[in-house]
């Protein structure tokens, strides 16, 4: 099993590295590049804590295998502050307390976010069923609804 | 959980893709959007020697409209066939069985249609990870020689779980196959064998690299009907898809498909010989419903996390729900 070449961009920074075939993103993301807010949950691609936005969809990292992920642009939860401060998505979560232990929190907030970028109003429908392949066992979801509800409202009302 | 060791091509041509079938084999499945794959690999379900990956393949994804058809190429993700209008217009139960895969916020840019079509048919004896399932013996799948969930049968019972299976059978979908041999075609509801162990009709030099939907030769109406856990995530535990063309009142056209029941989806031909060529009467709805039950009884097995009564039942009932959608009754649910 001999190693390729994978090239792509990684929050903006060009990335180059040799991985086995059978690594997974999830597994790069992690181990090489260490950007260890993409979770490992379930590893069977149930519950999006490992969810990174691939060219701007949602994958599961778990099921993506590294080389498919050659000439994309992925983005972790790493890469949606700017300039020390914190994407308007990510600041929703907080004001509305909808993080506890935090461990879903990434997967939520890129799925959010790949929902607020193509759709700006989306009603409760839509964001339930945008999060519906990220499970959270602390909060009991009201929160995180909450959040993503005043992130879209801001978004509308001309926030970043 | 690791993935076991394999190399890995990505093809930029279907003859190069096909060309590494032909000598791999069933050593090399091929890999569209892995949600499937890679969770079974996961399991040490098997060990190929490599995986294909069709990403650089841009002659497998695609949706053509035609002048009598609509194509859609094998590897197209779901979420580019709930989006496209043609098949929102002519194919609704299409576009609703896709958004009943999995949670379509996350699967519909990497699952595809081919991929959906081509789902191992599940079974909760067999999709368990190499640990869980070392607390068991092996079956026919497994390099066993009998059934876990049914012990004594000759062949594997596993559920053909796969929303769009029944809803392009019920649309009289074709599929075309391409090996080494050359390409072919096959209805989709001729696809499947009927066998767990070994549920397609393909070899293992080919794959599936089209489906090809007749337009409806007048407005039809269609449905598709699942009974699911939850609202996402989970595979169906029942489903049904029917279509029919009305003329003058009377059922022209009608096509009724059930699934998740056994490895293979049925054509339910008793409910359309009573329906076709006839007026919509109530209560053809409740005589389908005991069709789709008996028919259930001699083909599920307990293999799943629900108890086979409860899936026979409603089977009859997703069953009498796609009936009564598509001859135009309303009411309640039953």
């Amino acid at each position: 099993m001999k190693k390729q070449l994978l090239s792509m961009t990684v929050n903006g920074e060009a990335v180059e590295l040799a991985v086995s075939p059978n690594a997974t993103l999830l597994e790069v993301l992690r181990d090489q590049l260490d950007y260890t807010g993409v979770k490992e949950g379930c590893s069977e691609g149930v519950c999006g804590a490992c969810t990174v936005l691939l060219d701007g969809n949602p994958v599961r990292s778990c099921l993506t295998l590294a080389l498919e992920a050659d000439g994309a642009s992925l983005i972790t939860i790493e890469g949606i502050a700017s300039e020390g401060k914190l994407h308007q998505i990510q600041q929703a979560f907080i004001d509305n307390g909808a993080v506890q232990c935090g461990f879903c929190t990434p997967g939520m907030i890129l799925s959010s976010k790949a929902l607020l970028d193509r759709n700006s109003d989306p009603s409760d429908e839509d964001i339930k069923t945008a999060l519906a392949g990220n499970f959270c066992r602390c909060t009991g979801y009201a929160k995180i609804l909450a959040a993503v509800r005043s992130a879209a409202r801001d978004k509308k009302g001309g926030g970043c | 959980m690791q993935l076991p060791q394999f190399d890995y091509h990505a093809p930029d041509t279907l003859e190069k893709a096909l060309a590494l079938k032909g000598n791999l084999g069933g050593m090399a499945p091929v890999l569209a959007g892995g949600t499937d794959l890679i969770v079974h690999l996961k399991q040490r379900l098997f060990s190929p020697a490599a995986v294909i990956s069709l990403r650089n393949i841009k002659s497998l994804r695609g949706i053509e409209t035609r002048a009598d058809a609509i194509v859609i190429r094998a590897a197209t993700p779901l979420a580019e066939i709930a989006r496209d209008t043609s098949i929102q217009e002519h194919f609704p139960a299409l576009v609703k069985a896709v958004n009943s895969i999995g949670a379509t916020g996350i699967q519909a840019f990497r699952g595809t249609i081919g991929g959906n079509l081509c789902l191992q048919p599940r079974c909760i004896l067999y999709n368990q990870s190499r640990f869980w399932r070392t607390g068991k013996g092996s079956c026919h799948r497994t390099g066993g020689k009998d059934c876990l969930a049914l012990p004594g049968s000759e062949s594997c019972h596993s559920v053909c779980s796969a929303d769009t299976v029944p809803v392009l059978a019920a649309f009289s979908g074709q599929l075309t196959i391409a090996g080494s041999g050359g390409v072919r075609q096959i209805p989709v509801s001729d696809f499947f064998t009927g066998k767990g162990e070994s549920p397609f009709k393909i070899t293992p030099d080919e794959m599936v690299t089209e489906i090809r939907l007749p337009l409806p030769w007048a407005p039809a109406s269609s449905a598709y009907h699942r009974l699911g856990m939850r609202s996402a995530v989970d595979f169906p535990l029942a489903n049904a898809a029917a279509t029919a063309i009305m003329q003058d009142g009377k059922v022209e056209t009608f096509r009724l498909v059930i699934s998740s029941a056994g490895p293979a989806p049925v054509v339910l031909k008793e409910a359309e010989a009573l329906i076709r060529g006839n007026k919509p009467d109530g209560a053809m709805i409740d005589q389908v419903r005991l069709m789709a039950r008996r028919m259930a009884e001699g083909v599920v097995v307990e293999n799943s996390s629900i108890s086979k009564d409860y899936r026979i039942k409603m089977l009859g009932v997703m069953t009498a729900r796609a009936v009564k959608d598509v001859l135009g009754f309303a009411g309640p649910d039953r």
